[in-house]
């Protein structure tokens, strides 16, 4: 089948989509505010994209994989329910680093679950993550059943309020696994995990080692929500059970948005990055304009469903012009 | 020469049929096997059981003399088997580079990809086809890019790029064109010089006699020849992979040309053509059973679509006389059409439902709302016993049904709405002996009552015994028309391998 121009270039450049929708996104929200690009707003809002931000690099990884994780939100929460109670507002430094420690473990067992589930026992990827997804969700209830705890104030102001050469503490975090990423993107797992996201088949007769990459995606997702879950945790100093809720659905419209197809196979993380920094500042548009919070939600969903229906719009048309 | 490869009375079977009974090949070092025999014979089979894709039932394989078991396509290939996938092994994402590398890639300083290296390799593997391709394909070039030889040449290159000890070509040549096979048969040439043993599997005799040092001929999942192909005329071959045999398990009395003559003409479908049709013309009369034949995917199936209205298409159709235009199957359903799908499991049935509701899902629509569930039996069941459907009864889910009762359950749910043309898409693949033979009844007793019928079928016994007439289609176009005298089982593969005989015709 002959690519038409767009399509060409979208596989060239997967996030140039979301490269033409942050700057209208950033537009827009500088139009309302103003004062967007100075040092302590940039801050502002950057500590606060950066949790959806790890989320989504992790689910990324996992559609790359051909798969999708609905279950990372629920880790979210678990691993924010454990830092506010085993932690608590007066704890030590040492505490910390162990719980944190012990909650990255729990976010790659979570995903070491969903892998078992998915890659060995061949459940399919959105049923097994939506069940464990309330797996998790409860743990994170019954360790914090009320909302309550949190983390010492010295600690969230590490997070909130270091700025290195004027950039917040999130653009080091996110160059720094952007040169992760482009380190595993040449090395041999890279190249598995688009070959089983691309044609599980063909990878196998070739004799890629197909459930263990699949796996091992997963438990990457799992340790992607388990860091997001700490840097949400840093960023607000409370624990609520909840908290990672919204995070799903976000994480997989910021990974479509950047130019990962639900299809697998293709993609990477710097689109997804570009895909939760828009989707920040849709956010930001939307409680300075002054409109109901649900059109976040309405705004997420949407963006989904058109990605999803895309392919089969474009499919008609051109039956139509045929 | 030393023996490389030895299969020896490979069995194989898939479910009800018996795909390899007792096949047997020798290979050495140095030596191209031409690997042959017509549709459905088991080549495709003995060489996934050889690549390890297939595990036999029976039989052994001997490699340096040694038994040898091969656990997944991994393990053959780390005995130094490579195949050319005839479904192609290509991850459609991933460039050509990274394809043909993938699990092998060269690693450089800091256990990283060196990705110069690999293009280097790449590039070196792309200049053995230099010439013949398109001079923008290079090694970071999707494979979603490609054409479909170009795909061709990525898979046969990758195959080559673990220099191999033993070289499978599953019908690669089919999708190259005469330059590229040209070049493939040179480098098959340097290959063999190396020690590479290959087994070569083709329909194109003129390619075989060119490139093969011997042959092994399967029939019906049997050896039943072997030898120096410089020993053997094409006429030797053809007779081997299709003896005359007197009175075949299928028979029906032909009605002659001039009595079909005098019939009504019930479809005249003139010049044809799709994406893969190239201007077919036929005629079929009432209560004709014209077959469809020739090598699979020559256009068989688009043909059976185009006339359902299930692909778009150029050219004329005319319907009992009025020219009509089917853009969906709804249209050609509503003028007494119908088409028999191929894959009864995916595409004619709902296993789980009852059979009342399974001969019934096309044409619910006659019988009103709320539905008319008195008459809807009544009907079901007439269609039942006019079919002899062995069956506890009418609400037994389909699945309890034998493979041919089953069969005549997606022709019966047909037959409700009365269809004046019948089309069969390769009806009896995969249905037992005794499926079979009862399926010919229905399909003789059809005919007899006016109904028409064009069956597309891979099994040429089938056609020969069963169709007055045979259209043998060939890349896209009909080839060859086989009737009366000239219609027989060694001049249907004949004609279905191209090959010309001069005394006939």
């Amino acid at each position: 089948m002959k690519q038409s121009r767009w399509q060409q270039r979208t596989y060239r450049h997967p996030y140039l989509f979301a490269l033409i929708l942050l700057f209208v996104a950033f537009t827009v929200n500088l139009l309302l505010q103003p004062n967007l690009i100075e040092p302590t707003a940039l801050n502002r809002n950057m500590r606060v994209f950066l949790p959806l931000i790890l989320v989504a690099i992790g689910q990324a990884i996992v559609m790359i994989g051909g798969g999708i994780d609905i279950s990372v939100g629920s880790i979210v929460s678990v691993v924010n329910a454990l830092l506010a109670t085993q932690i608590g507002l007066s704890g030590d430094p040492a505490t910390a680093v162990l719980i944190m420690g012990v909650a990255l473990l729990v976010g790659m067992g979570a995903g070491a679950l969903n892998g078992l589930f998915i890659a060995y026992l061949r459940l399919q990827p959105i049923i097994t993550t939506f069940a464990t997804s309330f797996i998790y969700a409860g743990l994170a209830l019954f360790i914090l059943p009320n909302p309550g705890g949190g983390v010492p104030p010295q600690f969230t102001a590490l997070y909130r309020e270091t700025v290195v050469l004027w950039l917040p503490l999130a653009f080091y975090i996110i160059a720094a696994l952007l040169l992760a990423w482009a380190l595993v993107r040449r090395t041999r797992y890279g190249r598995y995990l688009y070959a089983v996201g691309g044609k599980a088949d063909a990878a196998y007769e070739t004799g890629v080692p197909v459930r263990a990459v699949q796996f091992s995606a997963y438990v990457i997702s799992g340790l992607m929500a388990a860091l997001g879950g700490i840097a949400m945790t840093l960023l607000t100093g409370s624990g609520n059970a909840q908290v990672g809720d919204p995070l799903t659905l976000s994480s997989i419209t910021a990974a479509v948005i950047g130019g990962t197809p639900l299809s697998g196979g293709a993609g990477g993380i710097a689109g997804p990055i570009i895909g939760a920094v828009i989707l920040g500042l849709i956010r930001n548009i939307i409680s300075f304009a002054n409109v109901a919070t649900w059109w976040q939600t309405f705004v997420n969903a949407a963006i989904i469903v058109l990605a999803l229906a895309m392919p089969g719009i474009i499919n008609l048309i051109r039956r139509r012009n045929a | 020469m030393s023996l490389l490869l030895s299969a020896r009375n490979v069995a194989k079977r898939y479910g009800a049929v018996q795909a390899l009974v007792d096949a047997s090949l020798e290979i050495g070092a140095g030596e191209t096997l031409a690997l042959i025999g017509a549709n459905g014979s088991g080549k495709s089979t003995l060489s996934k059981v050889i690549n390890g894709v297939v595990a036999p039932d029976g039989g052994q394989l001997l490699l340096d003399g040694r038994p040898v078991r091969f656990e997944s396509p991994h393990a053959a290939k780390d005995a130094g088997i490579s195949t050319v996938f005839q479904e192609l092994s290509l991850v459609p994402q991933m460039t050509v580079a990274e394809n043909i590398w993938l699990t092998r890639e060269p690693h450089g300083r800091g256990g990283l990809i060196d990705l110069r290296q690999e293009r280097r390799g790449t590039e070196a593997l792309l200049d053995l086809f230099a010439g013949t391709v398109r001079p923008d394909l290079t090694p970071d070039t999707p494979v979603s890019a490609l054409l479909p030889d170009e795909k061709q040449i990525v898979e046969i290159l990758k195959a080559i790029s673990v220099n191999p000890r033993l070289l499978i070509l599953d019908e690669a040549t089919a999708s190259l064109d005469s330059r590229q096979v040209q070049r493939l048969f040179e480098l098959i040439g340097q290959w063999k010089a190396q020690g590479t043993a290959i087994i070569f599997i083709s329909h194109r005799m003129t390619e075989i006699e060119q490139i093969a040092d011997r042959y092994s001929v399967l029939r019906n999942g049997q050896t039943v020849g072997a030898g120096a192909v410089k020993d053997a005329t094409v006429d030797d071959l053809v007779a081997l992979m299709a003896p005359e045999t007197a009175g075949t398990v299928v028979a029906r009395r032909r009605l002659s040309t001039d009595l079909l003559a005098t019939r009504r003409t019930v479809l005249q479908v003139e010049n044809l053509q799709t994406g893969v049709l190239r201007g077919v013309s036929l005629q079929v009369h009432e209560g004709e059973l014209l077959g469809i034949g020739g090598l699979k995917g020559q256009g068989q199936r688009d043909l059976l679509l185009a006339i359902f209205g299930g692909v778009p298409y150029s050219g004329r159709m005319l319907l009992e006389g009025k020219p009509v235009r089917f853009t969906h199957p709804r249209q050609a359903m509503n003028q007494g059409v119908a088409l028999v799908p191929g894959d009864r499991a995916g595409e004619g049935l709902l296993a789980i439902r009852a059979i009342l509701e399974n001969l019934l899902v096309p044409s619910w629509r006659m019988y009103g709302f709320p539905l008319r569930m008195g008459r809807a039996c009544r009907d079901a069941g007439a269609i039942a016993a006019r079919l002899e459907i062995k069956m506890p009864g009418l609400d037994a889910p389909v699945s309890v049904l034998s493979g041919g009762n089953a069969q005549k359950v997606v022709i019966g749910k047909w037959l409700l709405r009365n269809p004046r043309l019948l089309l069969l898409d390769d009806p009896t693949k995969g249905v037992d002996i005794g499926a079979k033979m009862e399926f010919y009844r229905l399909l003789t007793r059809l005919c007899d009552e006016g109904t028409t019928v064009i069956l597309y079928s891979s099994d040429d016994e089938e056609l020969v015994g069963l169709c007055d007439r045979v259209l043998v289609m060939h890349d896209g176009r009909i080839s060859s028309e086989l009737a009366g005298g000239s219609l027989t089982t060694a001049n249907l593969v004949a004609a279905s391998l191209g090959v010309v005989h001069r005394e006939t015709s």
